[in-house]
């Protein structure tokens, strides 16, 4: 199972920086995400820098799987006090949760969360811990369980209140109103990513604010357990010439999306299998060679000198239009990234007259893995054949 | 007449050795020969490493004659002479 998940945030109207305040990890060979959502008393500059503060405190207590409840009243004491006010005050939803489905929840002022599974919402049982040193604070821990296609939505109070006093909605939205906005969607769309749901309900909440102006910071925290989407990618031509059969089929078998990365890799599959592949001539592929076809795979492209360009679009965030930055949306479309690497060496890159250093596939395949695992937070396994 | 077939290697190292600037022919063949010439890409020959030690890449093949170190004359100039012109 994979825990899919996405927050969508508005800010306040004319104000320029986010009461709100989300902070997510994912540990992918732990299979563990993570996140928290704060709430800052106001808005503005310093419910930011509260929103903030709790957040990325939590997550890091949590992370660490340090007791919660310490955690929160570390938190509680070491915010700063509002002037105006006298108090300190911010509002979380925090959840830690395995691709097995075990959650733990915790919550403290924000709305109750909600979890949907099957289009019902459930009702979970909690504990309620009472603050020591804090006398209106009360935290409510959940724990449970996740099944496959289960949802989770987060909010904060904006998007519970938006519109309070208007005829429509004297108490605002209400988390009743909200529900029915996410059913709704789900019906229509129940394969719908925590991105788009997110951002859709961000979207109806300003709709229903009168003059579309927000009164309040507004974010939706989603999740949504699925099933992973996975990509296989094969670079390289075998390193024993007689098994290029077997992985020629063993590529074509798998059942997520595919793609081939080298000129040479493509000609071999195709010559297994019997599948003919048809290199494009364009114009505008600049520095890279462009796209090749090839029935039954995803994507096609040449091999070292495009590996490397998406190498450094993968570091740099930093893209042109061309084969190396398909190949990087195709690779962030993904959730767990499987390589299939050929050791055979191409001795014609080693040619000393060659204008430029190419460097061993190994190596650019070993720098793509980290970057995907640690800025991505993919999970990739390499087999070297 | 038989059309002329012109294959244009666009793998990794005939791309790097020059083949990018054979892109062109896209354009110019069929300008100039119209449907006499049919152009097409291919990932790798299978020349670049039989001789890699003297790389004559970029390849080109027209028809079966192969235009080794390929540019975008040399090339015509094959193709004219298969042509006949
Ligand atoms: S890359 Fe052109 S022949 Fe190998």
């Amino acid at each position: 199972m994979f825990i899919d998940i996405a927050c969508s945030q508005k800010k306040k109207y004319n104000q320029n920086a986010y009461g709100d305040y989300f902070a997510s990890n994912r540990f992918p060979n732990m299979n563990r995400v993570v996140a928290v959502l704060s709430d800052g008393l106001g808005s503005g500059i310093k419910a930011n820098i509260l929103a903030c503060m709790t957040s990325t405190m939590l997550l890091k207590f949590m992370e660490s799987h340090f007791d919660i409840e310490k955690s929160c009243e570390i938190i509680m004491n070491s915010l700063p006090v509002c002037k105006v006010r006298g108090i300190s005050y911010s509002t979380f939803s925090a959840i830690d949760c395995y691709d097995d489905g075990n959650a733990k929840i915790v919550e403290e002022g924000n709305p109750d969360f909600i979890w949907i599974r099957n289009g019902e919402v459930l009702k979970p049982e909690y504990q309620s811990i009472q603050s020591k040193d804090f006398k209106n604070r009360k935290m409510k821990v959940y724990n449970i369980q996740l099944e496959k296609y289960d949802r989770i939505i987060f909010c904060s109070d904006g998007a519970t209140q938006v519109a309070m006093g208007s005829k429509r909605y004297p108490l605002g939205l209400e988390r009743s109103g909200l529900i029915k906005i996410i059913l709704n969607k789900l019906e229509q769309e129940p394969e719908i990513s925590s991105k788009n749901l997110s951002e859709y309900l961000v979207k109806q909440i300003e709709l229903i604010a009168p003059n579309k102006e927000l009164k309040d910071d507004t974010s939706i925290l989603s999740i949504y357990c699925r099933d992973p989407r996975e990509s296989l990618i094969f670079t390289g031509p075998p390193f024993h010439g007689e098994k290029d059969n077997y992985y020629a089929k063993t590529f074509m078998e798998f059942k997520g999306k595919k793609a081939i990365s080298g000129g040479t890799t493509a000609n071999i599959i195709s010559r297994e299998l019997n599948i003919p592949v048809i290199a494009k001539l364009s114009m505008n592929s600049g520095k890279l060679p462009g796209l090749s076809e090839m029935a039954g795979v995803d994507l096609v492209t040449e091999g070292i000198l495009t590996l490397t360009k998406t190498l450094e679009y993968l570091e740099s965030g930093n893209t042109e239009e061309n084969a190396a930055k398909t190949l990087m949306d195709f690779l962030l479309d993904s959730d767990v990234i499987n390589f299939l690497v050929g050791a055979q060496m191409n001795k014609a890159h080693y040619d000393p007259n060659l204008p430029i250093e190419i460097e061993i596939r190994k190596n650019i395949i070993k720098k793509i893995a980290k970057v995907l695992e640690e800025k991505y937070l993919k999970k990739v396994n390499v087999q070297f054949v | 007449m038989a059309k002329v077939e012109v294959k244009v290697c666009l793998g990794t190292t005939c791309f790097v050795m020059g083949g990018s600037n054979l892109q062109e022919l896209n354009d110019i063949i069929p300008q100039k020969y119209g449907d006499k010439v049919e152009l097409s890409a291919a990932n790798c020959l299978g020349l670049c490493s039989i001789n890699w030690e003297y790389s004559k890449a970029p390849y080109v093949k027209v028809n079966e004659e192969v235009v080794s170190e390929a540019t975008v004359e040399k090339v015509l100039e094959e193709i004219d002479k298969q042509l006949g012109n």
